[in-house]
């Protein structure tokens, strides 16, 4: 009798976690992309942004109450309990919601883990011809120095970040409010400043370090540049040396093309890994 | 019988018992610095003169100690007779002040990491907070445990630094929900306790609306009137932190400024900053006392600037409202005041599902960074935090949870000011933007030569004109400072030191260079 219980709570715990058979399925994700899309977004937003209703999938800082496959699954398919979240029993087949769910996992992390669909090489060559990328920014040693290099972009962003930095004017990335970078690293940013020296010359480019005294630069000259505060005047530009009309300047195919490459860029991060000793003693 | 034996050589000798030359916090000689604000009255403010700000511009690191095994240190050093003891949860490390040469270190198994504050100084004893619910008394002369208590009701204490007056420890920490206790600083006895959570006989129990009072964490340390022989203590925000629909009413004694007996712990009075907070707006800003003629009355005064951006005066006598200036530029959690002072919250400003914007922002128009008082210029110097967040729940239903995220609009991101209010009208005399600092790191420590010293978060060390907030001098530590500086002498010679992640840097004027 006893070992038939235990069968049979073992089959219950089974039940309760199973796995996603469409984890990095990049052709699921994809059919998951578009079942969100037509029965999520009235509510929670498309990618992962904010909706009318509900809270948005994949924001920077945001915590999870479910963290799992099979409770995210559950939550799409019996609905959270007194919330407006309904059920979508009956509505959704179980592999559709599976789907689903691994798209959502998707938005959770970067890009990489959910990449949009278009053609990879026509958006490489959008990147380095009519969109005119490579004149800021460098791919895997190619471009140029002044903005961020792009070669883990898809690993460090979400897609919607991605998109915002191509269209939105104020496309800052936030990190969870309160905590404190408890590090001393280059600025994650790249703020746009002119600043104008003693003798009247003025240098454009980006902020990459500044304190109450200091300043250090990266011209558009694609020179860095290293100032004291007092003795110069800086001008802090509102807007981003990045434009951000590609939805604009270029047409829809090739936006999704350019957000297909980008999206791809990078390697999946893997944790990081315990120090190393190197063979060998002392030099000494 | 024991202790008449060991004073007799003494007494023969002609020599007043060991006890007698120990350094005293309640007579504050500013060669010391004995508790971590400095004195009781937490000016944080040293008397020491030879640094002043005709000659802070020669400043120079004297030394560097490295804390091994550690980072982000919280700790404000304590120095007694020349010697600097720096603590972190189970460890002190005792320094040479004038060379920082190592003397001798405590650590108790495991090392831990952790927002520790301090240690506090009382009769050669130091104190020190384990991270096994123990609370353990060291003899400040060579480390050697003297007594190991495990902490009353079994309960963590949190990492501020003990306050410690007439002969009583006083602890504090945040679960299972706020509370202070006192220990006998001799010999480790338990005392007593207080908790912000009303009692069964006590009418603010109806504060909360039938639900149970929880949460009011108490994790930064207090200030002590000898005279009134009264401690001064906040207590953190109410529980759940974001939800307030159940708890309805002011829910005391949350986000308040306490007055206790310290002999006994008993309540004698209470002023509550926010009522019914659903921002996280702690009241754990540290209480300044000042006694000085206000509106042409002499008066026992309490300062506050508090983290819902509002700068209080109170009597600390009785804990009458007195005056409260908004001290940041937007302000909007609440509708306005009653006549006593009592503040009445927006229920519009409540965090909600799509999120909310509040100014100021829950992380708060100041915080925990340690504020301080020149008594001459009648100044008040705290740093400020300019913005305004977004407060955000994860369902509409009682006890939600989530948090915060800073300001959406780039142009309006958080903006750290070094601030100096003048102490009784509240009025803005000068201000110094921290450049690059958006998050709470260090406090302030004023000198009577007229310097402010003003720690940033990434890494300056900063010297600042008392009076105008010109900068006089600057030194990078190369990493994030979280602590606050202190000010001490050995051998006549004035010392300034922060710690900045892990070193613990002292400065002072070039050898034969004090004028």
């Amino acid at each position: 009798m006893k070992r038939y219980l235990l069968i049979a709570l073992f089959a219950a715990s089974a039940a309760q976690a199973q796995t996603n058979p469409y984890t990095d399925n990049a052709t699921a994700i994809d059919q998951g992309r578009g079942l969100f899309n037509s029965t999520c977004t009235s509510c929670h937003g498309p990618n992962g942004t904010a909706g009318e209703f509900g809270p948005g999938l994949a924001i920077p800082g945001r915590t999870y109450a479910r963290r799992t496959d099979t409770q995210i699954f559950d939550a799409i398919k019996h609905g959270i309990p007194g919330t407006p979240m309904p059920a979508h029993q009956g509505k959704l087949t179980d592999d559709q919601i599976w789907k689903i769910t691994a798209y959502v996992h998707g938005l959770r992390g970067t890009a990489i883990d959910a990449p949009s669909p278009g053609d990879l090489a026509a958006g490489e060559a959008v990147f380095w011809g009519k969109g005119s990328c490579g004149s800021c920014h460098m791919v895997n040693g190619r471009g140029s120095i002044v903005g961020p290099d792009l070669s883990q972009l898809a690993s460090l962003r979400k897609t919607n970040s991605i998109i915002d930095a191509l269209t939105q004017t104020q496309h800052r990335v936030y990190g969870p409010g309160g905590a404190q970078p408890h590090l001393l690293t280059p600025l994650p940013v790249w703020p746009a400043v002119r600043v104008t020296t003693a003798d009247g010359k003025t240098i454009r480019g980006v902020l990459r370090n500044e304190d109450s005294f200091s300043l250090q630069i990266m011209g558009l000259d694609q020179q860095l540049h290293l100032y004291d505060r007092s003795k110069v005047k800086i001008v802090y530009e509102p807007e981003s040396l990045m434009p951000t009309d590609y939805d604009k300047r270029l047409s829809k195919q090739e936006f999704d093309n350019l957000l297909a490459y980008l999206t791809r860029l990078g390697t999946p991060l893997t944790p990081p890994s315990p120090s190393v000793k190197m063979p060998g003693g002392r030099d000494d | 019988m024991r202790l008449s034996i060991a004073l007799v050589p003494s007494l023969l000798l002609g020599l007043s018992p060991a006890w007698a030359q120990v350094p005293d916090p309640l007579k504050g000689d500013p060669k010391d610095w004995l508790t971590y604000s400095g004195q009781y009255n937490s000016h944080r403010h040293s008397d020491l003169k030879q640094i002043t700000a005709a000659n802070v511009s020669r400043l120079q690191a004297k030394w560097v100690y490295h804390m091994t095994g550690q980072k982000d240190l919280e700790a404000t050093p304590i120095v007694a007779g020349g010697v600097m003891y720096v603590s972190q949860y189970n460890r002190i490390d005792a320094l040479d002040a004038r060379t920082g040469n190592i003397i001798w270190q405590y650590q108790r198994q495991p090392i831990a990491s952790g927002a520790q504050r301090g240690t506090g100084f009382w009769n050669n004893k130091l104190y020190v907070t384990t991270s096994d619910k123990h609370l353990l008394a060291l003899d400040a002369r060579n480390g050697s445990v003297l007594w190991d208590v495990a902490v009353h009701d079994g309960v963590q204490l949190a990492g501020q630094a003990p306050l410690i007056v007439r002969g009583k420890l006083i602890v504090s920490g945040n679960r299972p929900h706020g509370f202070i206790q006192a220990y006998d600083a001799d010999t480790g006895k338990y005392l007593w306790s207080w908790s912000p959570i009303p009692a069964a006989d006590d009418a603010r129990l109806a504060s909360w609306g039938g639900q149970k009072p929880d949460g009011m964490p108490i994790w930064v340390s207090g200030s002590y009137d000898p005279e009134l022989n009264l401690i001064y203590y906040g207590t953190g925000q109410p529980e759940p932190q974001w939800a307030g629909e159940g708890r309805k009413g002011d829910n005391l004694y949350s986000d308040s400024i306490v007055a206790l007996n310290p002999d006994t712990g008993q309540l004698k009075w209470w002023y509550q900053n926010t009522p019914h907070d659903t921002h996280d707006y702690d009241s754990l800003e540290m209480p300044v006392l000042v006694d000085a003629m206000w509106q042409g009355k002499p008066r026992k005064l309490l300062l506050q600037a508090n983290r819902n951006g509002f700068y209080y005066i109170l009597d600390r006598t009785d804990g009458e409202f007195l005056q409260a200036t908004q001290f940041v530029k937007k302000v909007d959690w609440l509708k306005g005041w009653d006549a006593k002072g009592h503040a009445i919250p927006d229920p519009a400003h409540d965090p909600s599902v799509k999120g909310t914007t509040t100014c100021p922002s829950t992380a708060g128009a100041t915080n925990w960074p340690s504020p301080t008082y020149d008594p001459k210029l009648h100044l008040f110097y705290f740093v400020a935090q300019e913005g305004c967040g977004i407060n955000v729940r994860d369902t509409a239903r009682n006890y939600a949870g989530t948090g915060y995220l800073e300001s959406p609009d780039e142009g309006k991101s958080w903006q750290l000011f070094t601030r100096a209010l003048d102490a009784f009208t509240g009025k803005k005399v000068w201000d110094y933007e921290q450049v690059t600092s958006h998050h709470y790191g260090p406090g302030l420590m004023s000198v009577a030569g007229g310097v402010v010293f003003s720690p940033e978060e990434f890494g300056q060390f900063t010297a600042l004109d008392s009076k105008t907030g010109k900068v006089l001098w600057h030194f990078n530590t190369g990493d994030v400072i979280t602590a606050s500086p202190i000010s001490y002498s050995v051998d006549g010679k004035q010392y300034v030191t922060i710690i900045s992640s892990s070193n613990v840097f002292s400065f002072g004027l070039p050898d034969g260079g004090a004028k």
